[in-house]
């Protein structure tokens, strides 16, 4: 799936070379020329603006101000690494991570093994699970700021029933994460459960069959088949949840602008204020960097491991 | 809007600012392709005016666009209405940057000042201005030249917003805080105030006054007006430099927490919503905010009034506040039929100064301000003199309304009142905090 | 192979083989399908919760804000979002965005993966390696210095602001090489042999053998800048140019408490794509599955 099978080391097994001159040289002008409209616009989208915000992140430049402006040198880093601001809007972000990443795991392949059992109405699970995430984020956030409005909402009514003291979900520093936390379960959950569904049909049926003759009841069978043959799956879902996670904006810029009183704002809404609010864009792609060294290790950490896992199997 | 209203204005009066920017912004969908595409201006007719005016602001600003489409129906006004704060800056920034910005747009001048030093805004030309009547005598002189900028004009003053004193009318007669004509005797001076306060608890047997402890800004607003009257200054050299005279500051903030904390006068914990709800509900004598609250206290039938923040320490008389203003971000499509237009839309703004003056705010424009018709409106003219002495956030490129500036200074002072940490300590996280900003290069 | 073998196994899945009629299995099966039914309620509630809304009187959403019927359903909440607002134009514009990146996406990236897969040209690995890389760069660090770079070539408030950035994705061009990589290259060879370019080869023999690749990239790509959102908002502030998730977060300060006018919003803005959804539920699965990566 996805990356995993994907030819990360170009390894194609094409033709075999011939090793004519001329075949090589029509090969590298073929090449070129189908490859080059990607490139220019990938050299000018993706590898100009990194270079540029690594330039940049040296710099006092200005939103508002064309050039670089003075130089910085590591000052906009130590500064960022210094600001109490830049790493409560990273504990924000890592926090948000925290909390949303087990349960769209754990909930995702619990409803996904569930309703794999089925022998019919798969199709509705899916349905129902999946609907949420074709949803723009803002609709999704107009709808749960609705459900979560103090006194008027639907939730706050559902608990009062029921003799609960709603919270203030929003409005309350100690809820407003997890309150758009909830909200983003609701929302993304269909992701990884269609990831699961899909992990699920490569368990060949012969296992649970086996298993079953042998006696073992379908909590065995889930425990000791099910879930350790869709290990790859699950460190596809967690890697890909988690940086997913870690680029919450939407939902929390939509919800709460990252209030009350920045209680929940992530990184990239802090550089969106610092970048766009204060001009300071040198200062900010200085902490866009350090946000990223983040994204990157996690990466390169589930890319090492399943490296090794490629290499056990 | 220039606060944070309580959710309760907030919900009520904004339905109305809704149904105008709703109407308003029917758009022809045949274009939109071309503007996609091409980044094309609308067409010529239109005029898209951008403000940040919620609660009973957003519905005094429908009614004056109402006003002035009826007297120029060939015009068609597309107001958008986004919400106050950096949010809404951050949005003209990013629109002006986009070279799509609105025609016309409304500014704190203590932000107008920070965008024309960006570079974000049209210098405004006297000779252009003049037949309009848009020209410096018809303006409340401190606006006016606030509204410059390195000594060139980019805003044009709607109004004045000061830090104000509400007071219960019920509660005051009855601590006997009135003189014979229904006014509020003399507060001025360290004691009045904390001695009126202790009358008025009496009365209610709850709270002699209240401001919002959590509303960072309030709580700059109140303790900038106590500080300012002592002849003291916060920032120097446009930001670059802090200079609190840390004694003064410190004077001012020991008040606040005595009102607060050790006289237990006025809540320590109470944030803006709640604040407005004591004072509409009679739990207290006195009621600390900018004018803008006027419109909720009618609504919530509280017998009230108003008066200028007393001074309290002395000095010459200085009081926390803002203006409401036009500015024309930089739009290099703009031509001169289309400024025409705009200073035609701002002079009708003016003319229409008696509905915004009901809101609170005292007009800059001082053909209305001078009238006897303001003088009608109470208690909303009571303070009207204040306008001249109406002291702005010191220049910054962090400092002005809804900024970073008044977060910081304000959840210190916030923690004083609150009796969390001591006057000493509050100054010093200010100075440490702010030094940060003064010492950056300034990015604007 | 991702797409060949996800889509087939999604397609070719055999009914659940009848299991043992062991006890424990049918009151394991009740206790799934239970938990099952709870969470789909959970699941649907907030939707319906929304449409139930959009048909209410905004009076009586003010009096009883909680009750699930009402006397008076009506579409005055729409009529007003439709009539008054810029959803139309927003649409417009979400919909021009997403088809024009989804069709350069798949033209653009299909024939740099045909480049990367079936020709052996010079500097290959070094492109191949430069777009590995591009895989761990997150486009949301990259939005300070792409806007200055959009701001200075006057390209804000274009659909091109929107359109440029999202043709270049390495994902896509790594599905299509994973694709071609499948096709026996036999195919190529005599075509070769026949005289025919590489362009031809590319066009007229393995895109038409591509079509799962072509609509995994599509859909993807056409889901991603519909709902997308930072970007966005950042490069199109005019309402005339605003794609459909930025007009839809302005519309709780243009409607304030008018619930039945919010809730409209966010059903008219929800419904697009939950109907194509409806329409092609397996195809757009398997696509997002696909491309799992974003």
């Amino acid at each position: 799936m996805a990356i995993q099978t994907l030819p990360l080391d170009a390894g194609a097994p094409v033709r075999a070379a011939t090793g004519h001159h001329s075949r090589r040289r029509e090969d590298t002008r073929a090449g070129w020329g189908l490859a080059t409209p990607f490139l220019v616009l990938y050299g000018l989208f993706l590898i100009v603006p990194t270079l540029y915000g690594v330039v940049m992140s040296f710099f006092n430049s200005s939103l508002v101000h064309n050039g670089l402006g003075g130089f910085a040198g590591p000052d906009n880093y130590m500064e960022a690494l210094k600001s109490s601001d830049f790493w409560s809007s990273m504990w924000h972000t890592v926090l948000f991570t925290l909390m949303t990443v087990p349960p769209l795991v754990v909930v995702a392949l619990v409803l996904a093994m569930f309703t794999d059992r089925l022998k019919r109405g798969r199709w509705f699970y899916r349905l129902i699970f999946f609907a949420p995430y074709v949803i723009p984020s803002a609709s999704a956030a107009l709808i749960w700021t609705w459900l979560y409005t103090p006194q008027l909402g639907l939730w706050d009514k559902w608990l009062t029933d029921i003799g609960i003291t709603p919270p203030n979900w929003l409005a309350d520093p100690n809820w407003a994460m997890a309150s758009v936390a909830l909200m983003t379960v609701w929302w993304t959950l269909g992701f990884n459960f269609v990831l699961y569904l899909a992990g699920l049909q490569e368990i060949p049926r012969e296992l649970y069959e086996a298993a079953s003759v042998d006696g073992a009841s379908p909590w065995v069978q889930l425990r000791y088949i099910t879930i350790p043959l869709l290990r790859r799956t699950t460190a596809l879902v967690l890697v890909l949840q988690i940086i997913a996670s870690l680029k919450i904006f939407d939902q929390i810029y939509l919800m709460t602008s990252g209030g009350p009183n920045f209680a929940t704002r992530p990184v990239l809404e802090y550089v969106y204020d610092i970048g766009f609010t204060d001009f300071r864009t040198g200062y900010t792609a200085a902490a866009s960097m350090l946000y990223f060294l983040v994204i990157l290790v996690v990466s390169l950490t589930w890319y090492v491991i399943n490296r090794r896992q490629q290499k056990e199997a | 809007m220039s606060n944070s209203h309580s959710e309760f204005s907030r919900r009520a009066l904004l339905r109305g600012a809704g149904l105008l920017g709703v109407g308003a912004a029917a758009t022809a969908c045949g274009s939109s392709f071309a503007a996609g595409v091409a980044g094309t201006a609308p067409s010529k007719e239109s005029l898209a005016y951008w403000n940040l005016l919620g609660g009973g602001d957003g519905v005094r600003m429908v009614a004056m666009q109402q006003g002035y489409q009826k007297k120029y129906p060939n015009v068609d006004l597309k107001s958008v209405t986004l919400a106050w704060g950096n949010p809404y800056y951050t949005k003209v920034t990013l629109a002006t940057l986009g070279d799509q910005p609105p025609d016309v747009a409304i500014a704190h001048l203590t932000r107008a000042s920070i965008l024309a030093n960006a570079d974000l805004l049209e210098p405004l030309d006297q000779s252009e201005l003049e037949p309009y009547g848009l020209i410096e005598q018809n303006f409340t002189p401190a606006a006016w030249q606030k509204a410059h900028t390195n000594g060139q004009l980019y805003a044009i003053p709607l109004d004045t917003h000061p830090f104000v004193m509400y007071y219960n009318t019920d509660v005051c007669k009855k601590a006997g805080l009135l003189n014979k004509d229904g006014t509020l005797k003399d507060m001025d001076g360290p004691d009045a105030l904390v001695e009126a306060m202790t009358a008025a608890k009496k009365v209610t047997g709850a709270y002699g006054g209240v401001a919002a402890v959590s509303d960072f800004a309030t709580q700059w607003r109140m303790f900038s007006s106590l500080y300012w009257q002592q002849n003291a200054a916060f920032l120097g050299s446009d930001g670059t430099q802090i200079v609190i005279d840390d004694a003064k500051a410190e004077k001012a903030l020991a008040y606040l927490q005595n009102l607060t904390k050790v006289k237990k006068l006025m809540p320590t914990n109470i944030d803006y919503g709640g604040a407005t709800t004591l004072f509409a509900s009679g739990k207290a004598g006195f009621y600390f905010e900018g004018d803008w609250e006027v419109t909720t206290f009618i609504t919530a039938k509280t017998h009230f009034s108003m008066t200028r923040f007393p001074n309290v320490f002395g000095g010459r008389y200085a009081v926390q506040a803002d203006s409401h203003s036009f500015v024309l971000p930089k739009d290099s499509a703009r031509d001169a039929a289309k400024r025409k237009v705009i200073f035609q839309f701002i002079r009708s703004m003016m003319d229409q100064s008696a509905t915004w003056a009901a809101g609170g705010h005292i007009p800059a424009w001082l053909p209305f301000q001078k009238s006897a018709a303001y003088d009608k409106i109470k208690p909303q003219s009571e303070y009207k003199g204040v306008a001249n002495f109406a002291h702005y956030d010191e220049p910054g490129w962090f400092s002005g309304s809804g900024s970073d500036f008044e977060n910081i200074t304000g959840s210190a002072i916030g923690a004083v009142s609150a009796g969390q940490i001591s006057p000493a300590s509050a100054v010093s996280e200010m100075r440490t905090k702010l030094t940060k900003y003064a010492n950056t290069p300034t990015p604007v | 192979m991702a797409a060949t073998t996800l889509a087939s196994r999604i397609r070719t899945r055999p009914a659940a083989a009848s299991r043992s009629t062991d006890w424990r299995f049918r009151y394991f099966n009740w206790f799934c399908v239970s938990v099952l039914v709870v969470f789909a309620a959970i699941w649907i509630i907030p939707l319906i919760w929304a449409v139930d809304t959009s048909l209410k009187p905004d009076g009586e959403i003010a009096t009883n804000p909680t009750t699930w019927w009402s006397g008076h359903f009506t579409l005055h909440a729409y009529r007003t979002v439709v009539n008054g607002g810029n959803i139309g134009t927003w649409y417009l514009n979400s919909f021009l965005v997403a088809l024009a990146s989804a069709v350069f996406a798949v033209v653009i990236c299909s024939m740099a993966g045909f480049a990367m897969s079936q020709t052996r040209f010079r500097g290959r690995q070094l492109i191949f390696a430069l777009i590995a890389a591009g895989l761990l760069i997150p486009s949301q660090v990259l939005i300070v210095p792409m806007f200055k770079e959009f701001n200075l070539v006057h390209l804000l408030n274009t659909y091109w602001a929107l359109i440029l950035p999202s043709v270049a994705v390495p994902i896509c061009v790594l599905i299509f090489a994973a694709f071609f990589n499948g096709i026996p290259s036999e195919l190529a060879e005599s075509a070769h042999v026949d005289g025919a370019s590489w362009f031809r080869i590319y066009r007229t023999i393995y895109m038409p053998l591509t079509k799962p690749a072509i609509s995994a990239v599509f859909i993807f790509t056409f889901v991603w800048k519909w709902n997308d959102f930072l970007w966005p908002l950042l490069v199109m502030t005019n309402p005339r140019t605003m794609t459909l998730p930025v007009g839809l977060s302005q519309v709780s300060s243009a409607y304030g408490i008018q619930y039945a006018e919010i809730m409209a919003s966010a059903v008219l803005g929800a419904l697009p794509l939950l109907v194509v959804f409806l329409l092609f539920q397996r195809r757009i699965v398997e696509g997002v599955a696909t491309t799992g990566i974003k």
